[in-house]
């Protein structure tokens, strides 16, 4: 679950963007996990990146994720 | 529900001074991770005296010193293959791309992670959607699909927007042609140079490809006659189609500027993206809008190679977002890309560097006397042809070395053809001071 009531700019997270940022942070909590099959965990790694995409550009986060390899 | 006109609405018509606040918050974080993770920025800025958290206003970006081409050419080759400015391992890379180097066989070399090289497409929907692709577009690359990054990014953006992609690819331009019309392709992405040579092959065919073919939309990139207007004009009325401009480059991988559907003449800057400077090319000092300056980016996007106030060498001149009509508060490029400050020659959207080509070139101890001559076949097609003189008593070597010299050029400018052609020993003018070895015969580019 997001931890952040704001986007970058301080304004307040309509619920469509808590959703968004939601999705996000439970893709990276799944990319996190070393035990997944390849099948789950390449996907996984592809759905964070296009969550990547859509919660930058709404401004809901500016962050790396090399960590995960995405 | 009918589509938006913009491809991220809450951004492309966020208020200036929001727009500002987000740019600095971003910068601040990205200078942060390029002096955490990358020797090149750590020197940089400790040059200085900079840390990022003197980044209190948008003017602070004035406290971080200038980078240059030649300041990544210099880390390249003392570190090869990508010098000291990866901020990851690359091993977490998906892609690799190259661009012609400024000096001798050395290219840029790029790689991305997957978020990065998704990034690059994603700016190429911000210029595509705004143009006035949908998912009911059928869009054809005329495009090679080299290691030049080209239109890459623009084929998985048309994908990620939905529409019917066909890959051009290694085909005859005759084939191109029909395959256009046999699929009822409604969109074309292209060169400018190239847009013309295919209008022209089609009409030695005695086809009319603003009749016979479904073309409403021409999306160029690659060379700055996409927004030069006599160019445009001739390529609408030829296609029947509107054509839109778009710019970008190969070190931040992706266009920084679009034209958008209204066509005010000038190409917006993805300004959530990129910080987009314009500076004056004698003293550095910041240029006002409509005055001539030099492009200094800042890209927020790939952060596998930290891009911070890159120097680009283009000549730009910036307008304010009320300059168009489309609502957008994005400020604009008047006249797209308006050439170059430096010597760099853009070939059917390949960087040039004489000094590059001349560095091959006397690696031949047989050539004496040479001239890089770039000149325009009928009409359309930029041509780059190198004029040599071999010295007397090596005229045997002729034959091999014009194929093995078009061979090396070519390879160290993303496949390139270059023409070599041999004079008479004498012909060409031999310099002891200043020469003048590059001649450009292309007609002048008028705004």
């Amino acid at each position: 679950m997001a931890n952040t009531d704001t986007d970058l700019l301080g304004s307040r997270l309509t619920e469509q963007e808590r959703e968004l940022l939601n999705v996000y942070e439970a893709l990276k909590k799944l990319a996190s996990q070393d035990d997944l099959p390849p099948c789950a965990a390449r996907n996984v790694r592809r759905a964070l990146m296009s969550m990547w995409q859509a919660t930058n550009d709404l401004d809901l986060q500016f962050e790396q994720l090399y960590e995960f390899g995405v | 529900m009918p589509y938006t006109e913009y491809w991220n609405p809450k951004n492309e018509t966020l208020p200036r001074e929001q727009l500002q606040a987000l740019q600095l918050r971003k910068l601040r974080r990205l200078c942060e991770w390029a002096y955490a993770t990358t020797p090149f920025h750590q020197r940089k800025f400790d040059t200085v005296g900079f840390k990022p958290e003197q980044l209190k206003t948008l003017d602070d970006l004035r406290r971080i010193p200038i980078m240059t081409r030649e300041e990544w050419m210099e880390s390249l080759q003392e570190k090869p293959l990508f010098g000291d400015m990866l901020a990851t391992d690359p091993n977490n890379a998906i892609r690799y791309h190259l661009t012609s180097g400024t000096t001798g066989r050395t290219p840029i070399r790029v790689l991305d992670g997957m978020k990065d090289w998704d990034w690059i497409s994603e700016m190429w929907c911000y210029g595509l959607w705004g143009f006035g692709v949908r998912p009911e577009d059928i869009v054809y690359f005329a495009f090679g699909y080299g290691s030049f990054i080209g239109f890459w990014g623009a084929h998985y953006a048309c994908e990620k927007i939905g529409s019917l992609v066909i890959p051009g690819g290694a085909q005859t331009t005759e084939a191109r042609i029909m395959q256009i019309i046999e699929m009822g392709v409604t969109t074309v992405c292209s060169t400018p140079t190239y847009a013309l040579h295919l209008w022209q092959k089609a009409k030695e065919r005695g086809i009319d490809l603003a009749k016979e073919s479904n073309v409403n939309k021409v999306i160029l990139s690659g060379e700055p006659a996409g927004s030069i207007p006599a160019v445009k004009h001739q390529l609408e009325e030829a296609w029947g189609a509107k054509c839109g401009d778009t710019a970008g480059m190969t070190e931040i991988g992706t266009i920084m500027i679009f034209e958008c559907s209204h066509q005010p003449g000038g190409t917006h800057i993805i300004e959530d993206h990129f910080i987009e400077e314009v500076l004056n090319p004698v003293n550095d000092g910041p240029a006002g809008y409509e005055e001539l300056g030099e492009r200094v980016v800042t890209s927020f996007g790939r952060g596998f190679i930290p891009l911070i106030r890159y120097r680009t060498k283009d000549m730009v001149m910036k307008v304010p977002a009320s300059a168009c009509s489309c609502g957008r508060t994005w400020d604009l490029y008047s006249g797209g890309i308006r050439g170059r400050w430096d010597d760099m020659k853009l070939i059917r959207g390949t960087n040039v560097y004489p000094r590059a080509v001349e560095a091959i070139i006397r690696e031949y101890a047989a050539i004496d006397e040479f001239q890089i001559y770039i000149w325009r076949k009928e009409e359309v097609q930029d041509e780059i042809t190198i004029k040599l003189e071999i010295k007397p008593g090596h005229e045997a070597e002729w034959v091999v070395l014009q194929q093995k010299l078009a061979k090396d050029l070519a390879n160290a400018h993303e496949g390139l053809r270059f023409n070599i052609e041999r004079v008479e020993y004498g012909v060409l003018p031999h310099f002891e001071l200043k020469a003048k070895r590059l001649v450009d015969v292309r007609p002048v580019v008028q705004y």
